[in-house]
């Protein structure tokens, strides 16, 4: 299917071809599952592509995402959160990442190694560091906090205790309606707990031995996917920020707003990283509005079908049980701006 | 579907060739060898405690017989230039599992020489949170001891070492001495079965709240350190250790296994693996020590009652009956029919 073939209207902007859809073609009921497949394969969709690198910088939205990230991170410093024990971990990602993104986006990325000497240069941010890995002093902040102010991703880093997957790290100013502060450090039974299903099916469990089992040579990836808490294309829905949003969709909905109402898509990458074990279960958060989708109609069906079909148990985890047949009747009305 | 996994290439773990770069006897029957990369790549950094898998070819380079050793890595994981191993000579076959073979072989090396090196792989790691760390080593079990100190000691926490050998054959006790100049450092040595005792008893009573335990040496050593850690109250999930060899098993009873994909029934008889009762029939398994400590060997089972004679699986895991090792584990009691879904 071209591109140009399912749009109808204004051309699509950049924002949308580069949108990771969260649903194969053929899908048309949504139920929780091990949804893993390997990273970095390129996939087609009605507007465009995505997946080719393990990190989406965001085209020309970069600059303005990191300046909300390094505005989050300056004004809350507990959006960060490191467990003792945890800073080798964040070493090891942050190497990772860093020779990853250099040759990945070689024209704006660059980072030279010499021993344990590495010198990281973002042109497209102006970033341009020398440091020592394993030397906090020779970073202006700690290794994960680093990489955040870097890369538009949330950084979550699961490690074994007891049996256990821990999440015991991670740097998380896009969370949807959850904070770092009260996660860090749980299994992941107890931060699936609330996820309605996926514990009593199994879901949670063979997640977990699928991360513990991650093969040391493969990369993976999942996509998940709701309707955004906000009817703005703000990423940073946590519990922190609750007062900030939390009459948004109620307003929404009662002036009836449904093209403003936004679809919100999670782009998780899960890597071992090799000198510590840790593994990385990092989110990467893209928001879309139902007035975009209305305008690639095999995602407006799509999206239609799959959220009418919902479960009320789910529908009403993901938030959007008590509005989402008019939203999704004005989704697929006639067009009549 | 294939997807290239890792870009940067110091993130590999497949089969590969490293290139010998030093030879250097550490004591009459441990040669201590040292691997680079040909083309000069940073290695794949590794957890303290982890092992290189290498491929010997102990009967001559065209036998076509190759086996595959594990050693442990004796360096400290990061942002490696050079992989380090010391092996232990053993001229002795020693039965089932034996790996004499691989270590004359590693003894033949020398500078120049290309060798098939897999990982690091890992599976004997440290806890992440460990407020102190306490270290035993007995003889050869020092490889991963050492990888364990130089860790702790690079990432600043602090460590005790307890050195069980016999004299004039303590390889790596320079380096060990070297480490304990760091502060927060210490090593203790013993040179006999009594002494050794003592010091455990002593050591395991007298250690830190929030303290993990890490062992590697000969089986009886590893005994006596369970029963001394239990008896000063120590719960087993701070208890870790690496066995390098396994106790002997009985041959166990026949039992078939029927295998789910093409319905074959494969027999096996006292004394034979289902490994190797699967290998016969043409159905590869991939397995490395071939004594049920490494876990590569791994099958999942459908259905049939189980005995697990491995060292790996969990309670947990057992009970679920869902997964077996096929080198040592087999149906439980003569006759019983298990369903392997391979």
């Amino acid at each position: 299917m071209s591109s140009a073939a399912a749009v109808e209207g204004r051309p699509l902007a950049g924002h949308t071809t580069r949108l990771p859809w969260p649903f194969p073609d053929d899908l048309d009921s949504f139920r929780y599952s091990v949804n893993v497949e390997p990273a970095r394969v390129p996939r087609p969709t009605a507007a465009g592509e995505w997946g080719a690198h393990i990190v989406d910088l965001g085209g020309e939205e970069y600059g303005a995402m990191m300046a909300e990230r390094r505005r989050i991170l300056d004004a809350d410093p507990h959006r960060v959160r490191i467990l003792p024990g945890m800073l080798p971990a964040c070493w090891d990602l942050l190497l990772y990442y860093l020779r990853d993104l250099a040759i990945s986006f070689p024209h704006i990325m660059e980072l030279s190694e010499d021993g344990d000497h590495l010198h990281w240069r973002n042109h497209a941010l102006g970033t341009d560091q020398s440091f020592v890995l394993g030397d906090a002093a020779s970073l202006p902040y700690d290794p994960m906090t680093f990489l955040g102010r870097e890369i538009p991703d949330d950084l979550l880093l699961v490690k074994e205790r007891d049996g256990r997957l821990c999440f015991d790290a991670g740097l998380v100013t896009f969370a949807a309606a959850w904070s770092v502060s009260f996660d860090v450090g749980m299994t992941m039974d107890e931060i699936h707990n609330p996820v309605p299903r996926l514990t009593k099916e199994g879901i949670t469990s063979r997640a977990e031995q699928f991360l513990r089992r991650l093969p040391a040579d493969q990369v993976y990836r999942r996509v998940n996917w709701t309707l955004s808490a906000s009817g703005s294309r703000k990423l940073d829905v946590s519990l922190e920020e609750l007062p900030a949003w939390g009459t948004d969709i109620p307003a929404l909905v009662r002036d009836e707003e449904w093209g403003r109402l936004q679809l919100r898509i999670e782009v998780e990458h899960f890597v071992r990283l090799p000198m510590t074990g840790a593994v990385t279960f990092n989110i990467r958060t893209h928001m879309t509005s139902l007035d975009e989708i209305r305008r690639v109609p095999p995602w407006r069906d799509q999206l239609a079908r799959v959220v009418l079909e919902l479960p009320e148990d789910l529908a009403t985890y993901k938030g959007f049980a008590d509005y989402r047949e008019p939203a999704m009747a004005w989704l697929t009305g006639e067009v009549t701006a | 579907m294939t997807s290239p996994g890792h870009l940067h290439p110091s993130y590999d773990v497949s089969p590969r060739p490293l290139m010998v770069v030093e030879v250097r006897d550490l004591t009459p029957e441990v040669r201590h060898v040292v691997l680079v990369d040909p083309h000069g790549t940073a290695l794949t950094p590794h957890e303290p405690g982890a092992h290189l898998v290498v491929t010997t070819t102990p009967s001559g380079p065209d036998s076509g017989v190759t086996k595959r050793n594990a050693y442990s890595l004796t360096g400290d994981g990061v942002l490696p230039r050079q992989y380090a191993i010391s092996v232990l000579r053993k001229d002795a076959p020693t039965g089932f599992g034996d790996e004499s073979g691989g270590s004359v072989w590693m003894h033949g090396l020398e500078v120049g020489d290309v060798i098939e090196v897999e990982g690091p792989r890992s599976s004997f790691a440290p806890r992440h949170d460990q407020r102190h760390c306490l270290l035993l080593a007995g003889g050869i079990g020092v490889t991963p001891v050492l990888s364990h100190a130089r860790a702790a000691v690079r990432w600043g926490g602090s460590v005790e070492v307890l050195y069980s050998y016999r004299p004039g054959h303590a390889a790596h006790l320079d380096d060990l001495h070297a480490l304990a100049e760091a502060p927060g450092v210490s090593l203790r040595m013993a040179v006999t079965v009594d002494e050794t005792l003592a010091l455990l008893r002593d050591r395991l009573a007298d250690q830190p709240l929030g303290t993990h335990a890490y062992a590697c040496g000969p089986p009886a050593l590893l005994a006596a350190y369970l029963e001394a850690g239990r008896a000063a109250g120590w719960t087993d999930e701070r208890l870790h250790l690496e066995r390098f060899s396994a106790p002997a098993l009985d041959p166990g009873s026949p039992f078939s296994a029927l295998i789910v994909s093409s319905g074959r029934r494969v027999d096996v008889a006292p004394g034979t693996s289902l490994l190797v009762a699967l290998h016969e029939a043409g159905v590869a398994v991939p397995s490395l020590c071939r004594q049920g400590v490494c876990g590569e060997c791994v099958v999942p089972v459908r259905s049939g009652r189980l005995e697990h004679r491995d060292l790996v699986l969990s309670d947990v895991e057992r009970r679920a009956g869902d997964r077996m090792l096929s080198c040592v584990s087999r149906g439980a009691g003569p006759d019983e029919l298990i369903e392997v879904d391979l």
